[in-house]
Protein backbone atom coordinates (compact mmCIF):
# COMPACT_ATOMS: atom_id res chain seq x y z
CA UNK A 1 0.00 0.00 0.00
CA UNK A 2 1.35 3.33 -0.88
CA UNK A 3 1.92 6.07 2.11
CA UNK A 4 -0.92 8.65 2.35
CA UNK A 5 -3.34 6.46 0.08
CA UNK A 6 -6.32 4.87 2.65
CA UNK A 7 -8.20 2.86 0.96
CA UNK A 8 -6.87 0.92 -2.70
CA UNK A 9 -9.59 -1.63 -2.43
CA UNK A 10 -11.22 -2.22 -5.39
CA UNK A 11 -14.55 -2.17 -3.31
CA UNK A 12 -15.32 -1.12 0.35
CA UNK A 13 -19.10 -1.25 1.71
CA UNK A 14 -19.37 0.50 5.24
CA UNK A 15 -22.73 0.13 7.02
CA UNK A 16 -24.93 0.15 4.39
CA UNK A 17 -28.78 0.09 4.54
CA UNK A 18 -31.33 0.62 1.92
CA UNK A 19 -35.30 0.79 2.58
CA UNK A 20 -37.33 0.45 -0.92
CA UNK A 21 -39.66 3.22 -0.98
CA UNK A 22 -42.62 1.07 -0.08
CA UNK A 23 -40.64 0.65 3.41
CA UNK A 24 -39.53 -2.60 3.35
CA UNK A 25 -35.93 -2.99 4.80
CA UNK A 26 -33.68 -4.52 2.38
CA UNK A 27 -30.02 -4.04 3.70
CA UNK A 28 -29.13 -3.65 6.74
CA UNK A 29 -25.58 -2.84 7.83
CA UNK A 30 -23.86 -4.54 5.21
CA UNK A 31 -19.84 -4.14 5.13
CA UNK A 32 -17.87 -5.55 2.53
CA UNK A 33 -14.06 -5.05 1.13
CA UNK A 34 -13.00 -6.74 -1.74
CA UNK A 35 -9.45 -6.32 -2.83
CA UNK A 36 -7.82 -5.71 -6.74
CA UNK A 37 -8.27 -8.94 -8.35
CA UNK A 38 -10.00 -10.91 -5.85
CA UNK A 39 -13.46 -12.78 -6.43
CA UNK A 40 -15.84 -13.04 -3.46
CA UNK A 41 -19.38 -15.15 -4.08
CA UNK A 42 -22.34 -13.42 -2.24
CA UNK A 43 -24.85 -15.93 -1.55
CA UNK A 44 -27.89 -16.30 0.50
CA UNK A 45 -31.78 -17.52 -0.30
CA UNK A 46 -34.33 -15.38 -2.45
CA UNK A 47 -35.08 -12.01 -1.29
CA UNK A 48 -32.24 -12.06 0.52
CA UNK A 49 -31.20 -8.64 -0.97
CA UNK A 50 -28.14 -9.79 -3.00
CA UNK A 51 -29.21 -8.10 -6.28
CA UNK A 52 -30.10 -5.01 -4.57
CA UNK A 53 -26.67 -4.65 -2.85
CA UNK A 54 -25.24 -5.07 -6.25
CA UNK A 55 -27.27 -2.10 -7.87
CA UNK A 56 -25.04 0.11 -5.11
CA UNK A 57 -22.47 -0.62 -6.75
CA UNK A 58 -22.92 1.82 -9.64
CA UNK A 59 -25.40 4.39 -8.47
CA UNK A 60 -28.49 2.37 -9.65
CA UNK A 61 -30.03 2.59 -6.05
CA UNK A 62 -30.61 4.73 -3.92
CA UNK A 63 -32.62 6.74 -5.91
CA UNK A 64 -30.69 10.06 -4.67
CA UNK A 65 -27.29 8.84 -3.65
CA UNK A 66 -26.21 10.87 -0.33
CA UNK A 67 -23.23 13.00 -0.98
CA UNK A 68 -21.10 10.52 1.53
CA UNK A 69 -22.00 7.02 0.93
CA UNK A 70 -21.44 3.83 1.93
CA UNK A 71 -20.29 2.78 -0.67
CA UNK A 72 -16.39 3.51 -2.55
CA UNK A 73 -14.90 1.56 -5.33
CA UNK A 74 -11.49 2.70 -6.07
CA UNK A 75 -11.33 4.48 -3.08
CA UNK A 76 -13.70 7.07 -5.21
CA UNK A 77 -17.09 7.65 -3.54
CA UNK A 78 -20.11 6.28 -5.64
CA UNK A 79 -21.74 9.44 -5.69
CA UNK A 80 -22.21 12.26 -8.22
CA UNK A 81 -19.99 14.04 -9.55
CA UNK A 82 -18.38 10.69 -9.69
CA UNK A 83 -20.82 8.74 -11.07
CA UNK A 84 -19.98 8.70 -14.71
CA UNK A 85 -16.26 7.15 -13.95
CA UNK A 86 -17.55 4.74 -11.52
CA UNK A 87 -20.47 3.61 -14.06
CA UNK A 88 -17.17 2.56 -16.65
CA UNK A 89 -15.04 0.84 -13.71
CA UNK A 90 -18.02 -0.89 -12.22
CA UNK A 91 -19.93 -3.61 -14.30
CA UNK A 92 -22.82 -4.74 -13.60
CA UNK A 93 -24.20 -7.69 -15.45
CA UNK A 94 -27.81 -8.30 -14.80
CA UNK A 95 -29.92 -11.37 -14.44
CA UNK A 96 -31.73 -11.36 -17.77
CA UNK A 97 -29.03 -10.95 -20.58
CA UNK A 98 -32.06 -10.05 -22.64
CA UNK A 99 -32.36 -6.92 -20.45
CA UNK A 100 -28.92 -5.51 -20.92
CA UNK A 101 -28.61 -6.65 -24.88
CA UNK A 102 -30.69 -3.76 -26.04
CA UNK A 103 -28.75 -3.38 -29.92
CA UNK A 104 -29.65 -4.60 -32.86
CA UNK A 105 -26.37 -6.09 -33.23
CA UNK A 106 -23.65 -7.60 -30.95
CA UNK A 107 -21.01 -4.76 -31.92
CA UNK A 108 -23.28 -1.63 -30.84
CA UNK A 109 -23.91 -3.37 -27.70
CA UNK A 110 -20.55 -4.03 -27.14
CA UNK A 111 -19.83 -0.48 -28.67
CA UNK A 112 -22.65 0.98 -26.16
CA UNK A 113 -20.81 1.95 -23.35
CA UNK A 114 -17.12 2.74 -24.69
CA UNK A 115 -19.50 5.38 -26.62
CA UNK A 116 -21.18 7.20 -23.82
CA UNK A 117 -17.27 8.31 -22.81
CA UNK A 118 -17.38 9.78 -26.74
CA UNK A 119 -15.35 6.74 -27.97
CA UNK A 120 -15.26 6.31 -31.84
CA UNK A 121 -14.07 5.21 -34.90
CA UNK A 122 -10.71 2.66 -35.26
CA UNK A 123 -10.43 2.86 -31.92
CA UNK A 124 -13.95 1.96 -30.61
CA UNK A 125 -13.69 -0.85 -33.44
CA UNK A 126 -10.35 -2.42 -31.61
CA UNK A 127 -12.16 -2.14 -28.40
CA UNK A 128 -15.04 -3.91 -29.16
CA UNK A 129 -12.51 -6.70 -31.23
CA UNK A 130 -10.53 -7.20 -27.98
CA UNK A 131 -13.80 -7.50 -25.48
CA UNK A 132 -15.41 -10.23 -27.49
CA UNK A 133 -12.10 -11.74 -27.77
CA UNK A 134 -11.36 -11.32 -24.04
CA UNK A 135 -14.78 -13.87 -24.06
CA UNK A 136 -14.43 -15.88 -26.67
CA UNK A 137 -16.54 -14.43 -29.64
CA UNK A 138 -14.49 -13.63 -32.46
CA UNK A 139 -16.38 -12.38 -35.08
CA UNK A 140 -19.30 -12.12 -33.84
CA UNK A 141 -19.73 -8.38 -34.86
CA UNK A 142 -22.44 -8.31 -36.70
CA UNK A 143 -24.70 -11.13 -34.94
CA UNK A 144 -27.94 -10.47 -33.99
CA UNK A 145 -28.85 -10.76 -30.38
CA UNK A 146 -32.21 -13.10 -30.65
CA UNK A 147 -29.61 -15.26 -32.86
CA UNK A 148 -27.39 -16.13 -29.84
CA UNK A 149 -27.95 -18.69 -27.31
CA UNK A 150 -27.72 -18.36 -23.76
CA UNK A 151 -24.32 -18.95 -22.47
CA UNK A 152 -23.30 -16.85 -25.83
CA UNK A 153 -25.84 -13.82 -24.67
CA UNK A 154 -24.08 -13.79 -21.17
CA UNK A 155 -20.31 -13.68 -23.07
CA UNK A 156 -21.71 -10.74 -24.85
CA UNK A 157 -23.31 -8.78 -22.05
CA UNK A 158 -19.53 -9.38 -20.46
CA UNK A 159 -17.26 -8.50 -23.97
CA UNK A 160 -20.03 -4.86 -23.53
CA UNK A 161 -18.55 -4.62 -19.49
CA UNK A 162 -15.08 -5.04 -20.39
CA UNK A 163 -15.24 -2.73 -23.73
CA UNK A 164 -16.21 -0.39 -20.89
CA UNK A 165 -12.43 -1.12 -19.40
CA UNK A 166 -14.23 -2.02 -16.27
CA UNK A 167 -11.94 -3.21 -13.24
CA UNK A 168 -14.55 -4.54 -10.63
CA UNK A 169 -17.52 -6.94 -11.85
CA UNK A 170 -20.78 -7.38 -10.29
CA UNK A 171 -22.24 -10.28 -11.29
CA UNK A 172 -25.96 -11.21 -10.69
CA UNK A 173 -27.17 -15.10 -11.38
CA UNK A 174 -24.46 -15.30 -13.96
CA UNK A 175 -24.87 -19.38 -14.05
CA UNK A 176 -28.95 -19.12 -14.12
CA UNK A 177 -30.28 -20.95 -16.65
CA UNK A 178 -27.34 -21.49 -18.48
CA UNK A 179 -26.99 -25.62 -19.94
CA UNK A 180 -23.62 -27.37 -18.79
CA UNK A 181 -21.40 -26.37 -21.27
CA UNK A 182 -22.23 -22.44 -21.04
CA UNK A 183 -21.96 -22.86 -17.34
CA UNK A 184 -18.01 -24.63 -17.35
CA UNK A 185 -17.03 -22.04 -20.27
CA UNK A 186 -18.40 -19.13 -17.94
CA UNK A 187 -16.78 -20.24 -15.11
CA UNK A 188 -13.56 -20.68 -17.16
CA UNK A 189 -13.69 -17.30 -18.28
CA UNK A 190 -14.67 -15.78 -14.72
CA UNK A 191 -11.55 -17.49 -13.40
CA UNK A 192 -9.07 -16.26 -16.42
CA UNK A 193 -10.71 -12.28 -16.04
CA UNK A 194 -7.67 -10.54 -13.80
CA UNK A 195 -10.79 -7.99 -12.45
CA UNK A 196 -12.08 -8.10 -9.09
CA UNK A 197 -15.08 -9.87 -8.97
CA UNK A 198 -18.39 -10.01 -7.20
CA UNK A 199 -20.63 -12.83 -7.88
CA UNK A 200 -23.83 -12.69 -6.31
CA UNK A 201 -25.82 -16.23 -7.04
CA UNK A 202 -27.23 -19.36 -5.91
CA UNK A 203 -24.82 -21.75 -7.71
CA UNK A 204 -23.12 -23.04 -5.05
CA UNK A 205 -20.39 -24.94 -7.05
CA UNK A 206 -19.41 -21.71 -8.93
CA UNK A 207 -18.86 -20.11 -5.32
CA UNK A 208 -16.14 -23.10 -4.85
CA UNK A 209 -14.69 -23.40 -8.36
CA UNK A 210 -14.39 -19.47 -8.90
CA UNK A 211 -14.39 -17.43 -5.51
CA UNK A 212 -11.37 -17.25 -2.57
CA UNK A 213 -14.35 -15.89 -0.47
CA UNK A 214 -18.08 -16.20 0.18
CA UNK A 215 -20.67 -13.84 1.97
CA UNK A 216 -23.93 -15.61 3.38
CA UNK A 217 -26.76 -12.62 3.15
CA UNK A 218 -30.13 -13.10 4.85
CA UNK A 219 -32.79 -10.90 5.13
CA UNK A 220 -30.71 -8.07 4.22
CA UNK A 221 -27.74 -8.78 6.69
CA UNK A 222 -24.08 -10.12 6.35
CA UNK A 223 -24.66 -13.61 8.36
CA UNK A 224 -21.29 -15.44 7.88
CA UNK A 225 -18.26 -14.49 6.04
CA UNK A 226 -15.05 -15.98 5.29
CA UNK A 227 -12.73 -18.61 2.96
CA UNK A 228 -15.36 -19.77 0.72
CA UNK A 229 -14.53 -23.79 1.77
CA UNK A 230 -14.71 -23.10 5.36
CA UNK A 231 -18.20 -20.79 4.62
CA UNK A 232 -19.76 -24.03 2.62
CA UNK A 233 -18.78 -27.06 4.51
CA UNK A 234 -20.70 -25.37 7.54
CA UNK A 235 -23.89 -27.39 6.93
CA UNK A 236 -26.07 -25.96 10.03
CA UNK A 237 -24.98 -22.58 8.23
CA UNK A 238 -26.39 -23.19 4.92
CA UNK A 239 -29.47 -24.82 5.90
CA UNK A 240 -29.74 -22.00 8.06
CA UNK A 241 -30.03 -19.80 5.42
CA UNK A 242 -32.10 -21.82 2.92
CA UNK A 243 -28.47 -23.09 0.89
CA UNK A 244 -26.70 -26.29 1.30
CA UNK A 245 -23.54 -28.38 1.53
CA UNK A 246 -22.24 -28.25 -2.20
CA UNK A 247 -21.82 -31.80 -3.43
CA UNK A 248 -18.28 -30.90 -4.50
CA UNK A 249 -17.21 -30.61 -1.04
CA UNK A 250 -18.99 -33.40 0.32
CA UNK A 251 -16.09 -35.63 -1.82
CA UNK A 252 -13.09 -32.87 -0.65
CA UNK A 253 -10.82 -33.75 2.34
CA UNK A 254 -10.08 -29.80 3.67
CA UNK A 255 -7.12 -31.62 5.99
CA UNK B 1 -40.49 -19.28 -32.42
CA UNK B 2 -39.11 -18.57 -36.06
CA UNK B 3 -37.43 -16.19 -35.35
CA UNK B 4 -37.15 -14.46 -38.82
CA UNK B 5 -40.59 -14.53 -38.97
CA UNK B 6 -40.41 -10.90 -40.09
CA UNK B 7 -37.59 -11.35 -42.49
CA UNK B 8 -36.93 -14.76 -43.47
CA UNK B 9 -34.92 -13.65 -46.53
CA UNK B 10 -32.96 -10.33 -45.41
CA UNK B 11 -29.75 -12.33 -45.52
CA UNK B 12 -29.79 -13.62 -49.23
CA UNK B 13 -26.78 -12.37 -51.64
CA UNK B 14 -28.79 -11.01 -54.32
CA UNK B 15 -27.51 -7.37 -56.51
CA UNK B 16 -30.28 -6.31 -54.91
CA UNK B 17 -29.37 -7.38 -51.11
CA UNK B 18 -26.29 -6.33 -51.70
CA UNK B 19 -27.07 -2.72 -52.89
CA UNK B 20 -25.67 -0.39 -50.31
CA UNK B 21 -28.70 0.39 -47.81
CA UNK B 22 -28.29 3.93 -47.80
CA UNK B 23 -28.84 3.83 -51.82
CA UNK B 24 -32.10 1.39 -51.42
CA UNK B 25 -33.30 3.94 -48.62
CA UNK B 26 -32.99 6.70 -50.94
CA UNK B 27 -34.29 5.21 -53.55
CA UNK B 28 -37.46 4.11 -51.79
CA UNK B 29 -37.87 7.17 -50.27
CA UNK B 30 -37.72 8.75 -53.84
CA UNK B 31 -40.19 6.06 -55.34
CA UNK B 32 -42.66 6.71 -52.80
CA UNK B 33 -42.55 10.71 -53.15
CA UNK B 34 -42.77 10.21 -57.18
CA UNK B 35 -45.89 7.96 -57.23
CA UNK B 36 -47.46 10.24 -54.98
CA UNK B 37 -47.06 13.12 -56.58
CA UNK B 38 -47.75 11.57 -60.15
CA UNK B 39 -51.27 13.03 -61.87
CA UNK B 40 -53.73 11.02 -60.75
CA UNK B 41 -54.53 9.89 -63.99
CA UNK B 42 -51.45 8.72 -65.30
CA UNK B 43 -51.83 5.29 -65.66
CA UNK B 44 -49.05 4.81 -67.78
CA UNK B 45 -46.83 6.32 -64.95
CA UNK B 46 -48.05 3.91 -62.46
CA UNK B 47 -47.32 0.95 -64.51
CA UNK B 48 -44.31 1.82 -65.28
CA UNK B 49 -43.62 2.32 -61.63
CA UNK B 50 -44.72 -1.48 -60.97
CA UNK B 51 -42.70 -2.83 -63.69
CA UNK B 52 -39.72 -1.54 -62.58
CA UNK B 53 -40.70 -2.68 -58.90
CA UNK B 54 -41.31 -6.03 -60.48
CA UNK B 55 -38.22 -6.13 -62.14
CA UNK B 56 -36.16 -5.51 -58.78
CA UNK B 57 -38.22 -8.45 -57.14
CA UNK B 58 -37.48 -10.97 -59.73
CA UNK B 59 -33.97 -9.74 -59.46
CA UNK B 60 -34.09 -10.15 -55.84
CA UNK B 61 -34.83 -13.90 -55.96
CA UNK B 62 -37.57 -13.61 -53.28
CA UNK B 63 -40.55 -15.48 -53.58
CA UNK B 64 -42.98 -13.43 -55.32
CA UNK B 65 -45.52 -15.24 -53.02
CA UNK B 66 -43.81 -14.30 -49.76
CA UNK B 67 -43.75 -10.78 -50.96
CA UNK B 68 -47.77 -10.93 -51.93
CA UNK B 69 -48.14 -12.38 -48.43
CA UNK B 70 -46.51 -9.19 -46.65
CA UNK B 71 -48.21 -6.60 -49.33
CA UNK B 72 -51.71 -8.39 -48.77
CA UNK B 73 -51.15 -8.15 -44.61
CA UNK B 74 -50.71 -4.22 -45.35
CA UNK B 75 -53.33 -4.15 -48.13
CA UNK B 76 -56.68 -3.71 -45.64
CA UNK B 77 -55.66 -0.51 -44.15
CA UNK B 78 -54.99 1.15 -47.44
CA UNK B 79 -58.16 -0.54 -49.07
CA UNK B 80 -60.10 1.01 -45.62
CA UNK B 81 -58.73 4.32 -46.76
CA UNK B 82 -59.66 4.00 -50.35
CA UNK B 83 -63.16 2.72 -49.54
CA UNK B 84 -63.73 6.13 -48.21
CA UNK B 85 -63.80 8.09 -51.65
CA UNK B 86 -66.16 5.96 -53.29
CA UNK B 87 -68.64 8.00 -51.09
CA UNK B 88 -67.97 11.28 -52.94
CA UNK B 89 -68.78 12.36 -56.49
CA UNK B 90 -66.43 10.39 -59.77
CA UNK B 91 -65.53 8.59 -56.31
CA UNK B 92 -64.26 5.44 -58.81
CA UNK B 93 -61.73 6.82 -60.71
CA UNK B 94 -60.27 8.45 -56.78
CA UNK B 95 -60.50 4.70 -55.32
CA UNK B 96 -58.81 3.08 -57.92
CA UNK B 97 -55.94 5.90 -58.08
CA UNK B 98 -55.39 5.72 -54.28
CA UNK B 99 -55.16 2.08 -54.21
CA UNK B 100 -53.16 1.88 -57.16
CA UNK B 101 -50.46 4.62 -55.27
CA UNK B 102 -50.73 3.05 -51.73
CA UNK B 103 -50.15 -0.08 -53.37
CA UNK B 104 -47.08 0.81 -55.26
CA UNK B 105 -46.04 2.87 -52.50
CA UNK B 106 -46.00 -0.27 -49.88
CA UNK B 107 -44.88 -2.79 -52.25
CA UNK B 108 -41.78 -0.75 -52.35
CA UNK B 109 -41.56 -0.99 -48.30
CA UNK B 110 -42.13 -4.39 -48.59
CA UNK B 111 -38.92 -4.95 -51.34
CA UNK B 112 -37.23 -2.19 -49.12
CA UNK B 113 -37.39 -3.99 -45.82
CA UNK B 114 -37.23 -7.72 -47.22
CA UNK B 115 -33.79 -7.31 -49.11
CA UNK B 116 -32.27 -5.45 -46.25
CA UNK B 117 -30.98 -6.53 -42.87
CA UNK B 118 -32.97 -4.49 -40.42
CA UNK B 119 -29.95 -2.90 -38.33
CA UNK B 120 -28.36 -1.57 -41.53
CA UNK B 121 -31.42 -0.25 -42.14
CA UNK B 122 -31.17 1.57 -38.85
CA UNK B 123 -27.89 2.64 -39.23
CA UNK B 124 -28.82 4.00 -42.55
CA UNK B 125 -32.23 5.72 -40.94
CA UNK B 126 -29.27 7.05 -38.52
CA UNK B 127 -26.48 8.24 -41.34
CA UNK B 128 -29.83 9.99 -43.14
CA UNK B 129 -30.26 12.22 -40.38
CA UNK B 130 -33.12 10.96 -39.25
CA UNK B 131 -34.14 12.33 -35.26
CA UNK B 132 -32.17 9.70 -32.81
CA UNK B 133 -34.72 9.18 -30.40
CA UNK B 134 -37.13 7.81 -33.86
CA UNK B 135 -34.39 5.60 -34.67
CA UNK B 136 -33.45 4.09 -31.12
CA UNK B 137 -37.44 3.74 -30.36
CA UNK B 138 -36.99 1.69 -33.74
CA UNK B 139 -34.35 -0.20 -32.45
CA UNK B 140 -35.59 -1.33 -29.43
CA UNK B 141 -38.71 -2.20 -30.76
CA UNK B 142 -37.48 -4.48 -33.13
CA UNK B 143 -34.79 -6.15 -30.79
CA UNK B 144 -37.74 -6.77 -28.13
CA UNK B 145 -40.83 -7.73 -30.49
CA UNK B 146 -39.55 -11.50 -30.74
CA UNK B 147 -39.00 -11.59 -27.14
CA UNK B 148 -42.49 -10.20 -26.84
CA UNK B 149 -44.09 -12.59 -29.25
CA UNK B 150 -42.33 -15.71 -27.14
CA UNK B 151 -43.91 -14.41 -24.06
CA UNK B 152 -46.85 -14.44 -25.04
CA UNK B 153 -46.54 -17.65 -26.76
CA UNK B 154 -45.40 -18.78 -23.51
CA UNK B 155 -48.35 -17.59 -21.66
CA UNK B 156 -50.98 -18.62 -23.73
CA UNK B 157 -49.93 -22.13 -23.96
CA UNK B 158 -49.86 -22.08 -20.30
CA UNK B 159 -53.20 -21.04 -20.19
CA UNK B 160 -54.29 -23.38 -22.33
CA UNK B 161 -52.76 -26.55 -20.65
CA UNK B 162 -54.82 -25.36 -17.48
CA UNK B 163 -58.46 -23.90 -19.42
CA UNK B 164 -60.95 -26.88 -20.30
CA UNK B 165 -64.29 -25.17 -20.92
CA UNK B 166 -64.88 -24.34 -24.29
CA UNK B 167 -67.17 -21.45 -23.30
CA UNK B 168 -66.45 -18.63 -25.34
CA UNK B 169 -66.61 -15.92 -22.84
CA UNK B 170 -64.24 -17.04 -20.65
CA UNK B 171 -61.97 -17.66 -23.30
CA UNK B 172 -61.96 -13.78 -24.16
CA UNK B 173 -61.64 -13.09 -20.07
CA UNK B 174 -58.86 -15.50 -20.28
CA UNK B 175 -57.18 -13.80 -23.34
CA UNK B 176 -57.78 -10.03 -21.69
CA UNK B 177 -55.98 -11.51 -18.61
CA UNK B 178 -52.71 -12.13 -20.56
CA UNK B 179 -52.94 -8.95 -22.38
CA UNK B 180 -52.80 -7.35 -19.11
CA UNK B 181 -50.48 -8.87 -17.51
CA UNK B 182 -47.90 -9.11 -20.35
CA UNK B 183 -47.90 -5.00 -20.64
CA UNK B 184 -47.54 -5.33 -17.03
CA UNK B 185 -44.13 -7.19 -17.92
CA UNK B 186 -43.05 -5.60 -20.72
CA UNK B 187 -43.13 -1.99 -18.53
CA UNK B 188 -41.33 -3.90 -15.90
CA UNK B 189 -38.79 -5.40 -18.63
CA UNK B 190 -38.60 -1.67 -19.95
CA UNK B 191 -37.98 -0.59 -16.42
CA UNK B 192 -34.51 -3.10 -16.25
CA UNK B 193 -33.42 -2.00 -19.76
CA UNK B 194 -33.53 1.67 -18.70
CA UNK B 195 -31.14 0.45 -15.80
CA UNK B 196 -28.85 -1.86 -17.64
CA UNK B 197 -28.62 1.10 -20.09
CA UNK B 198 -28.12 3.78 -17.52
CA UNK B 199 -25.06 0.84 -15.93
CA UNK B 200 -23.27 1.73 -19.35
CA UNK B 201 -23.05 5.01 -18.69
CA UNK B 202 -26.32 6.34 -20.37
CA UNK B 203 -27.09 9.77 -19.75
CA UNK B 204 -25.35 10.64 -16.26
Amino acid sequence: MRAGVEDVNALTIERLGYRYPDGTEALREVSLALEEGERVGVIGPNGAGKSTLLLHLNGLLPEHPPPSPSVRVFGTPVAEPHLKKIRARVGLLFQDPDDQLFCPTVFEDVAFGPQQWGIAGKELEARVARALEQVGLQGFEERLPHHLSRGEKRRVCLAGLLACDARLLALDEPTSDLDPRGRRELKELLRNLPIAQIIATHDLELVVEVCSRAVVLDQGAVVAAGPTVEILNNEALMLAHGLERPHVLRHLHPH
Amino acid sequence: MNQDLLIPYSHQSSPVHCAPPVLKLAGAVIFVFAVVLVPRTAWIAYAAAGASLAALAVLSRVPPLYLAKRLLMVEPFALGVALLALLQKNGVGIFAAMLAKSTLCISAMVLLTTTTRFSDLLRALWRARVPALLVTTLALMHRYLFLLFDEMGRMFRARKSRSFSGNRFSAWRSSATVLALLFVRSSERAERVYAAMCARGWKT
